[in-house]
């Protein structure tokens, strides 16, 4: 057995009365490439934050060879030899390579000069060793995502660390890109280091770790080598699916039982026919904020009174999905068919969802003051406006006192329940949702859930859509990275990963089928899915 | 804007703002050996001592500060930073003089809309440059905007020393205006023009568009919060930019086209005292709300019309002034920054 190099015990962290790590254990060796799993909010990133230094530990140990050790800093983690490689570049683009690689790199010698000559000699031997190559003198704005990422690395090795951290480092590369990558990993670790991949995607963590931990609800529940584990056994680790295990996510445990059934009889209802089709994408390809391609070749028919349910890992299209078929952004190519009466709830109701200034009425007016009900010429009406305001407030106990009270007052789940109203008062035909429940306690959203499945009634609810709205409900599309929540509300189910929509057959319509598909692995088949690109 | 809270808050920070800023300019001025009792006493006596002390000065000058300070009030609640009021202001000048020179063979109730109509549209095509740029090619407005300033200022700087210059060459200045290119008097035996009650019912209408039109919601929507407004569906948040910069670069240029008309009926250089740049502490005091903007107008038109009292019987230079503006400004943002701390 190798040398431990650090070894971090009985970590425990909270966030208010969120406890994002519970008892975390993690014990990394020189030479080794170790793996760390889980799904959002297992507390991947929070017991990382703490190894370098950006977050304190409520509880538990960290020694680092053998010697117990606080890190206070970043910059004590660096003095210690804990190096990470952010998740998103900290790069100023203007500069070059060599110049960006320098900053912040004093020596002795060099004065107030940038020590260019001493980092490009350093630079250079490191690159052959590791067979990491940059184009030094290319100005950064210049290089693509996977040359950035490696001056990332190239930068974080100046520093001579002994423990590399990196962070969803395949997140934003194409797999090319990523076959490199893990390369470099391997090479690193080879080099004497000790390497920690953060990843949700099983097949790369299996193609190159040593050694896998996996977290689960703020626990490390599993822990093992290579040898040792297949995608099957990661997958129930990770999702915590085997009866034995006790350490379920601990509000969701009881609905996964009680609303799986339920979800079965909502697909009969669905196979019995669904209503007309209200919305339509064929073959339709979006970009990304980073530029990068998110959606490739994606077809899909909504109907009404039909909840399409689009689980899967952030950061796999799912955003740009929304934007398009909300109609919010246009694709870059495919054809796209939406209806008129869509509504739109964003996953961040702070600075999307609500202008926080605004009181009640004039959140609502920011989506009526499109509807020609709501105006009169070039008048808003701002009666009609505030007489619906008021019915919003009392139809989904918006806790405020009035409807003048600013939206930024209200709590997360009073903001929420006014964006759900708001939205499905105009969603006749269509609702997109958006991870609709994020932040919200068990009442918010069993609340929220009640108000998307009356949506998809045919018929208004008692106090749902528009009264005067007839016939069958809209089509609702739920896209979460929750992934009881698309269970346990979907007549379909689908994944999203890397850009595509595969949809999931009745038979693997459970926790582990669904989860081992938005993995990036077929549980059953054991096989990779096809890498889109 | 319906809460009481809102408006509460907003003549509370006004008022403490006020409060340090004479606080503040009292200290100084002890400091330089000044009594500042007597010099806020001939500052009152100058501004308010008598009604033409009222009418003539400190209203008169308050014009083109209310006006000034509702363009750059509309620019702020769109979240457009126009910093440009200033050089909008002066080719709105130099357009209404050119107008009112080449028009005088029309009669008055042609002539003078014609003159600050085209004040209005010098001003926005003005703005229009940084305006464009912003959206076009999404070039911070700040910078350009006060770019555009000096080289509204030195536009005009040579007009009156070329093209528009008087005919005998003497002066560096146009030629006066025709007649009846004129503003009429609101009170007979004052200099108070009627472009004083334009200006009020500017701000009336200003105030009333962005409280009860779509087109004032979406300013205000894509001014507090534009992604909201983007992802509520508001059909272009640039459409909203440009109207606002557009509007506020034309009500800028009317600024200049009622002071030509109103008061000096001729352009010089140097025809405003940095009005444009006064009136971001107008607005900033004013509470970005119309209405308020209108009351702060006067109250800096009593201060540069009481300076000059100040500076005759207290010895005090009235360019002291300019020091006590900017200090409204700081005390503005301190006492916002304080409160808004103290809330959250």
């Amino acid at each position: 057995m190798t040398e431990v190099l650090a070894r971090l015990h009985g970590i425990v962290r909270r966030f208010g009365p969120v406890t994002a790590l519970d008892g975390a254990d993690l014990e990394l060796r020189v030479g080794e490439v170790h793996g760390v799993l889980g799904e959002n909010g297992a507390g991947k990133s929070t017991l990382l934050s703490i190894l370098c230094g950006m977050l304190s530990a409520d509880a538990g140990t960290l020694t680092l060879r053998e010697k117990p050790i606080t890190i206070r800093s970043p910059r004590d983690a660096w003095a210690n030899g804990i190096g990470l490689v952010h998740q998103h570049f900290k790069q100023v683009r203007r500069l070059t390579v060599l110049e960006n690689l320098s900053l912040g790199r004093r020596t002795a010698s060099c004065g107030w000069r940038l020590p260019l000559r001493e980092v490009k000699e350093r630079a250079g031997d490191l690159m052959g060793q590791m067979g990491l190559n940059v184009p030094l003198h290319a100005v950064v704005e210049d290089l693509g995502v996977g040359d950035r990422q490696r001056v990332a690395i190239l930068k974080a090795l100046l520093r001579r660390p002994e423990l590399l951290i990196l962070d969803e480092p395949t997140a934003v590369l194409s797999p090319p890109e990523v076959e490199k990558l893990l390369a470099l990993l391997r090479a690193l670790a080879t080099d004497g280091r000790a390497v920690v991949l953060v990843s949700h995607k099983l097949d790369e963590v299996l193609s190159v770790c040593d050694h896998v931990t996996v977290l689960r609800g703020g626990r490390t529940v599993f822990n093992a080598g290579r040898s040792e584990v297949d995608t099957a056994v990661l997958t129930r680790a990770m999702l915590g699916v085997e009866p034995r295990s006790g350490s379920l996510p601990k509000q969701r445990s009881t609905m996964d039982e009680q609303e799986a059934p339920s979800g079965s009889q909502r697909e009969c209802r669905s196979a019995t026919g669904g209503g007309d089709v209200v919305a339509r994408l064929r073959d339709v390809s979006a970009i990304g904020p980073r530029g990068q391609t998110a959606l490739r070749g994606v077809s899909l028919e909504l109907r009404r009174g039909e909840i399409l349910g689009v689980a899967g890992v952030e950061g796999n299209g799912q955003r740009e999905l929304a934007l398009v078929l909300a109609g919010r952004s246009q694709p870059t190519s495919g054809d796209v068919e939406l209806p008129s009466g869509t509504g739109f709830i964003p996953q961040d109701r702070t600075t999307e969802g609500l202008a926080l200034e605004f009181d009640l009425a004039e959140n609502l007016a920011l989506t009526l003051h499109r509807d020609d009900r709501f105006r009169s010429g070039t008048l808003l009406n701002w009666g009609e406006i505030k007489t619906r305001a008021d019915r919003l407030r009392t139809d989904f106990s918006v806790q405020a006192a009035d409807i003048a009270v600013r939206t930024g007052t209200l709590s997360g789940g009073n903001q929420q329940r006014l964006v759900v109203g708001r939205e499905l008062s105009v969603s006749t035909d269509l609702l997109v949702a958006e991870n609709p429940t994020r932040g919200l306690d068990v009442l918010a959203t069993d609340f929220v859930h009640r108000r998307m499945q009356e949506a998809a009634m045919a018929g208004p609810g008692e106090s749902g859509p528009e009264p005067e709205a007839p016939g069958p409900g809209a089509a609702v599309v739920l896209i979460s990275a929750d992934l009881d929540e698309v269970l346990a509300l979907s007549d379909r189910v689908l994944v999203m990963v890397r850009g595509r929509l595969i949809e999931v057959p009745p038979d693997k319509r459970s926790r582990a089928g669904v989860g081992a598909l938005t993995l990036g692995v077929d549980t059953a088949a054991g096989k990779e899915l096809p890498h889109g690109a | 804007m319906g809460p009481e809270a809102g408006r509460l808050s907003l003549v509370r920070t006004a008022a403490a703002a006020l409060l340090l800023t004479l606080g503040l300019a009292a200290g100084f001025l002890w400091l330089g050996g000044f009594n500042p009792l007597s010099a806020g006493a001939a500052m009152l006596q100058g501004a308010f001592g008598s009604s033409s002390a009222i009418l003539s000065i400190t209203l008169v000058r308050a014009v083109p500060l209310i006006l000034t300070g509702l363009a750059v009030t509309l620019a702020f609640r769109a979240g457009v930073w126009n910093i440009g009021a200033e050089g909008q202001l002066y080719v709105g000048a130099v357009a209404a003089v050119w107008v009112g020179v080449v028009g005088a063979e029309l009669p008055g109730f042609v002539l003078v809309p014609l003159v600050l109509a085209s004040a209005c549209v010098a001003g926005a095509l003005w703005s229009a440059i940084p305006a464009l740029m912003r959206v076009r090619l999404g070039i911070g407005e700040v910078i350009t905007t006060i770019l555009m300033n000096s080289v509204g200022i030195y536009l005009a700087a040579f007009m009156v020393v070329g093209p528009l210059q008087e005919s005998r060459g003497v002066f560096n200045q146009t030629e006066a205006i025709a007649e009846a290119a004129r503003l009429p008097l609101l009170v007979e035996g004052t200099r108070l023009h009627i472009g004083f009650l334009l200006a009020l019912s500017l701000g009336v209408v200003i105030w009333a568009t962005l409280r009860w039109t779509r087109i004032g919601f979406e300013i205000r929507a894509v001014g507090t919060a534009p992604n909201a407004a983007r992802i509520a569906g508001m059909i272009s948040p640039n459409r909203v930019v440009l109207i606002s910069f557009l509007t506020s670069g034309a009500i800028a240029g009317l600024a200049g086209g009622i002071e030509v008309t109103g008061v000096t009926f001729v352009l010089y250089e140097g025809l405003s005292p940095n009005w444009g740049y006064t009136a971001i502490a107008v607005a900033l005091l004013g509470g970005l709300h119309p209405i308020a903007v209108i009351g702060t107008g006067v109250l800096f038109g009593a201060l540069e019309g009481g300076a000059a009292e100040m500076q005759r019987t207290a010895g005090i230079p009235s360019s002291w002034v300019i020091a006590v503006e900017a200090l409204v400004i700081l005390s503005v943002l301190a006492v916002d920054q304080i409160r808004r701390r103290s809330r959250a």
